[in-house]
């Protein structure tokens, strides 16, 4: 065998990389203050033979894998995969391999700042901590003393991380209704559709499944562990039949045995009708549909009197009936060991909550719950809690949602949606903020770790909402385009200089592991515990005055008893006057030897030291075979009634399908001459947070317009021609990449390029920012955005 | 003493390129498009939409091929390249002229110049960084997700690579040439 192995590297074409020893980079403030604190900019150094290895765990994604950092002289050399981890399983990404350049980014946050100049215009002055706390504390006194005591005139919001807890307990002690996460940027209708059906969201058992269906998730690219671990040494030909279903050809598809290029948004249909032959011809797994479902006798009527055939699925989706065909049978035959794989991701159409609920049914449909090999729940250890109580503000008012007065029995009850979740909806809210349609004022935001600028569609609208908040407070490690927005900027440290919450993965191999603190924090940077811990203490007294001012109850109180008495109930800082540390070795002191194993080694679970060794040079056994936890209720799902919900009689109340169907407005049109813009992710960046990333831009410094290689020929798009790509609500220019893996009315380009923040040198106005062009569509049950749904149109620039 | 060779399950990998962030990490590689001692080779798929050819977007791991027959070492006028006690081709920073000889006879194109240390460069399996800490991993072997590549000692009768090659059916790139690479694809 010959096989040609070329350095050929398209995606780079010719573009040199300006960056290597580019100095200290633009500081926010004023250049020459200080300086990375190690020789040669960011911090790419050969390891050497002197170092200690401290075991930590990653935040450059969600997956929270296990590492070891190699600290050299008091410098971070390398992060190297800790094996002891059952989750990530001996392994570090190229994000987390480059996690070295978030902390020694040049770029970072590095001590306080108060806006000085137009609200966006990236001017700041250094402050120090005190005077940043007294500056939000006047703002507050101001906004709360003319809101008489509302809490909820300050909205929370946050993104992923390990120590979102530790803010989610400033915003539940400090009492407003306002809190807004990434769930309805990200998996909202996935984990609600699995949450309503199966009474969980799964994790799939790929180490063991035979045939699995991915469609509409990239593991090759979107990695998640253990899974694209356990996936791809086993697929073509090598024990697991893989079927992608994707409407571009994705590394997932390169990898795939067959790949089905799906008209984009029409999964549902795709589902319903693997769903038409499993019930049409029977091939269903009797025995489990007879013990654990319920109201299967109105599914199988609903499906087979719609005439969701493969031939009525063929027309909608674009495969053939006969695959279709092919393909429920085969996933039967290989059933109760097939997936048809749940995925983790944002929502790209109107329909994803009924297609969640359509996966789960033909899930079940074969038995594959809770069993090795199909879906699983897993086993989750247990960790102490730490109890915290939350004062009760008599006028603090509820969520700013909005009902629709005149809806009645069986329509959607609220104005963004039909459901309302912990999470909101982003989208939603935001929107009525900016038409003036809240229940009251809200006036202020606390940002942590998160960028709704680039992250939210539509960004012009999320720019002029926090335009026209008095107070936003941005607490995050980089400049982001989000923080550009603030009024002060609190600077927290890296996840490398922090110790966060212990946290407990469940899952077929259950352990508990934690991030350990490597180095000490550079700059004037802190953990999140210790900013707000200072901004509490700031806050606290004066705020319990104006609650005192507005609340007959607290003056009541007081009169019966002391000021000391009841503002002890109301002190802001009790959660934040422990250390992480402490709270840590409460959380496992049920565990033997836990605290202490996981600062030595980052991960314990119960015998592990018994269980726990090396099979080969590349994989280790963390539980043997019998002590995997595959199957923990009984084959059941996890619902109240113990049963695959396939009818669910009181969303119909709210106005939402009581069974998957499919609506014809789901049919999604694209005009002659525009294009359908679809996004997605990267295995080599997460989101916004990686794009100023030196090492991960040396792979690929921005993002490409894949375009049909056809079409770009026809309106002469050559590779590297920049292209304005715009929609309704806004433009963004990148590059073009002429590519064969994409239909003809179909772009793509990967999410998290185009920052417009100055403070970020390298990604500064490189590539495309998708959610510049993406139209805010709000998906109807829970108010997640819809992705997937903007057409567009492009133009050489 | 040892022979030091690679295995690569080539089919494993997904192109993340995390072991070419681990690599420069590691060895301190300098940034740059086209400096780099480990890559991953992909080709265009080739086919026209939707009708495309899987098999023809394989992804092939690559670095360099520590052959036991190295064109660049025997072009070397200075002896900067030589093989060192364990069979790994290497290069001397202090006799390297930059005359680039082994990068035009280097068929797997392996070399490239790194402007700080004015040598041409390439993959020596970790020797001055990890083998030299005494660990038995490369860094594109440890931190690889799909675990695409075995490292270890091909004298060792009993190590995990010589069992594979005794196991397994696998391919050498451009054997024809008599290069006689260290790296192993399995098939």
């Amino acid at each position: 065998m010959e096989v040609e192995i070329s350095r050929r590297r398209f995606l780079k074409g010719s573009v040199a990389l300006s960056v290597v020893l580019g100095g200290a980079g633009v500081s926010l403030v004023a250049k020459n203050e200080e300086k990375s604190p190690i020789v040669g900019a960011y911090g790419i150094t050969k390891t050497s033979q002197e170092g200690i290895e401290i075991p930590t765990l990653c935040e450059i994604c969600v997956n929270k894998c296990a590492l070891m950092a190699r600290v050299e002289n008091g410098v971070v050399t390398k992060l190297d995969p800790n094996p002891l981890f059952p989750k990530s399983k001996n392994m570090l990404c190229p994000r987390g391999c480059a996690g070295i350049q978030a902390l020694y980014d040049p770029d970072r946050l590095k001590y306080p700042l108060i806006r000085n100049g137009e609200k966006g215009s990236g001017k700041f002055r250094r402050a120090s901590w005190n005077e940043a706390n007294e500056y939000i504390k006047e703002k507050m006194v101001k906004i709360l003393d003319e809101e008489k005591d509302n809490r909820s005139a300050f909205l929370f919001c946050a993104g992923e991380g390990m120590a979102e807890h530790t803010f989610k307990t400033f915003f539940q002690e400090f009492g407003s209704s306002n809190w807004l996460n990434h769930a309805s940027l990200c998996l909202q209708t996935v984990v609600s559709g699995y949450g309503v059906t199966l009474g969980g969201y799964p994790s799939a058992d790929l180490q063991n499944a035979q045939y699995v269906i991915m469609s509409g998730a990239n593991r090759a690219e979107a990695i998640v562990t253990p899974d694209t671990m356990n996936l791809f040494k086993k697929t073509q030909g090598r024990g697991a039949k893989l079927i992608c279903v994707d409407p571009r050809f994705s590394h997932t598809a390169a990898k795939a045995d067959v790949w089905l290029p799906i008209n984009p948004g029409t999964d549902l249909a795709f589902v319903l009708a693997l769903t038409y032959v499993v019930l049409d011809e029977k091939m269903y797994n009797h025995k489990y549909v007879e013990e654990h479902f319920n109201d299967f006798n109105a599914y199988n009527e609903h499906i087979l009197k719609n005439q969701y055939t493969p031939e009525w699925a063929e027309v909608i989706t674009g495969i053939s009936a006969k695959q279709i065909r092919e393909i429920a049978r085969e996933f039967m035959l290989y059933a109760p060991k097939a997936i048809y794989y749940p995925g983790r991701r944002s929502t790209f159409s109107k329909s994803d909550f009924q297609l969640r609920r359509a996966m789960a049914i033909f899930q079940a449909l074969g038995g594959g719950i809770d069993t090795k090999g199909g879906l699983v729940f897993g086993k989750t250890l247990k960790l102490t809690e730490h109890e915290a109580s939350s004062p009760i503000y008599s006028q603090a008012q509820a969520r700013a949602i909005r009902k629709r007065d005149d809806a009645k029995k069986g329509e959607r009850g609220y104005e963004d949606c039909a459901i309302v979740s912990g999470g909101g909806s982003w989208i939603g809210w935001r929107n009525r903020f900016l038409e003036g349609k809240m229940p009251y004022n809200v006036r202020g935001a606390f940002i942590y770790k998160h960028n709704p600028v680039l992250n939210m569609p539509n960004s012009a609208k999320t720019i002029e909402m926090l335009k026209k908040m008095e107070l936003v407070v941005a607490i995050d490690t980089m400049p982001s385009d989000t923080v550009m927005y603030a009024d002060v900027v609190l600077p927290e440290c890296t996840y490398l200089e922090r110790t966060d919450p212990v946290n407990t993965f469940g899952g077929i191999e259950p352990s508990l592991a934690q991030r350990n603190k490597v180095i000490e924090p550079l700059y004037d940077t802190k953990p999140i515990m210790e900013i707000l811990r200072g901004l509490t203490q700031k806050i606290s007294k004066p705020l319990f005055e104006i609650t005192q001012k507005y609340d007959d109850e607290v003056r009541g109180a007081i009169e019966d008893s002391s000021v000391e008495e009841i503002y002890a109930e109301f002190d802001l800082t009790k959660p934040f006057m422990v250390s992480q540390e402490e709270l840590n070795t409460h959380a496992v002191a049920h565990y033997p030897g836990a605290d202490k194993i996981l600062k030595e080694k980052g991960v314990f679970y119960p015998d592990m030291e018994k269980m726990y060794r090396q099979i080969n040079a590349n994989e280790y056994q963390y539980y043997p075979e019998n002590n995997k936890f595959y199957s923990v209720n009984g084959g059941k799902p996890k619902t109240a009634s113990g049963k695959v919900e396939c009818k669910l009689e009181k969303m119909a109340d709210l106005g939402v399908d009581s069974m998957p169907t499919w609506k014809n407005e789901f049919l999604f049109v694209v005009p002659e001459g525009k294009f359908r813009l679809l996004t997605g992710r990267h295995a080599q960046f997460t989101q916004s947070g990686t794009a100023n990333n030196a090492m991960l831009r040396d792979l690929m410094d921005e993002n490409y317009l894949w375009i049909n290689t056809r079409i770009a020929k026809q309106k002469g798009i050559k590779f590297g021609d920049k292209i304005e790509v715009s929609s309704k609500v806004g433009k963004t220019v990148l590059r073009a990449y002429p590519t064969e893996k994409i239909g003809h009315n179909v772009l793509f380009f990967v999410h998290g390029f185009g920052s417009q923040s100055q403070g970020l040198t390298l990604a500064y106005q490189s590539g495309g920012n998708d959610n510049a062009v993406i139209e805010d569509i709000i998906e109807p049950i829970y108010g997640a955005s819809v992705m997937h749904e903007t057409n567009v149109e492009i133009k050489k620039v | 003493m040892a022979k030091y060779a690679m295995v690569l399950n080539y089919k494993n990998c997904i192109n993340c390129k995390a072991c070419e962030v681990a690599c420069k990490e590691e060895n301190g590689i300098l940034l740059g498009a086209s400096s780099h001692r480990i890559w991953v080779g992909v080709n265009e798929v080739a086919g026209e939409f939707p009708l495309l050819s899987i098999a023809s977007s394989a992804f092939y791991p690559s670095q360099c091929q520590q052959c036991g027959n190295a064109p660049c070492q025997q072009v070397c006028p200075t002896k900067a390249t030589y093989y060192d006690k364990n069979g790994i081709v290497q290069v001397d920073e202090s006799k390297c002229i930059l005359c680039s000889y082994c990068m035009i006879a280097c068929p797997y194109d392996a070399r490239y110049v790194d402007d700080r240390t004015m040598t041409v460069d390439k993959c020596n399996f970790c020797g001055d960084t990890r083998l030299l800490r005494g660990l038995k991993t490369t860094a594109c072997q440890a931190t690889c997700p799909t675990k695409v590549r075995t490292f270890g000692d091909m004298d060792d009768p009993t190590s995990e690579i010589s069992e594979i090659l005794r196991t397994k059916e696998y391919f050498t790139l451009k054997t024809s040439l008599g290069t006689e690479p260290k790296l192993f694809y399995l098939k």
